[in-house]
């Protein structure tokens, strides 16, 4: 019988198994794109931090959260927490280039459609929530 | 919020990683619930109050 503890053993090796996956995925695109060197170091990038996921999660609560963010509600609470954060930082960039674009009298794009997608996404994501409960 | 649960589980005998495993969540949950850093859920409140058979209102003090 699948036991809690088994579930938070396997879901241990989820992060830094996306991270490495990534990585490799950045790497196929570069090398594609004609600059292997360039996904060797993305590649690199990305080993290191999942790398650092691994050796260094008994050491940061910070690194055990990133590493398994669905660990307890406490960790789920800052994820979310921080998710939400981060997003707000990327909006707000995405408007302040829009912004710039617009004053230089340039095409604000592709910064226009990443705000509008943005702004579509957290509608969709308010009405579907709030249908939930 | 203000709560007895440091205390519980000093009578108790229990460390705070085997409270932690007993309520299915980390050590440092506990702990962050102990220092009045984080208010746990409801669900979870209910579980630490029954697993010291006490009140939720027993262990937490809402008004604190």
């Amino acid at each position: 019988m699948q036991t809690l503890k088994d579930t938070y053993r396997r879901s241990r090796w989820v992060m830094p198994g996306v991270a490495v996956v990534l990585g490799a995925v950045f790497m196929v695109a570069q090398w594609i794109g004609g600059h292997p060197a360039a996904g060797a170091v993305s590649f690199a990038i990305m080993a290191v931090f999942a790398a650092v996921l691994v050796l260094l999660e008994s050491r940061s609560g910070a690194v055990e959260i990133m590493r398994r963010p669905a660990r307890d509600e406490r960790a789920r609470n800052i994820d979310l927490a921080a998710t939400a954060f981060s997003g707000i930082v990327v909006i707000t960039v995405i408007l302040v280039a829009v912004m710039v674009q617009l004053a230089r009298g340039e095409d604000p794009s592709p910064y226009a459609q990443l705000g509008a997608v943005s702004g579509v996404a957290y509608l969709v994501a308010l009405v579907g929530m709030q249908r939930r409960g | 919020m203000r709560n007895r649960i440091r205390e519980l589980r000093g009578e108790a005998g229990l460390s705070q990683g085997q409270l932690a495993d007993a309520m299915g969540v980390s050590r440092q949950t506990i702990n962050a619930i102990e220092t009045e850093r984080y208010t746990p859920s409801l669900p979870l409140a209910i579980s630490l109050a029954r697993h010291f058979s006490h009140s939720v209102e027993e262990v937490f003090d809402a008004d604190a």
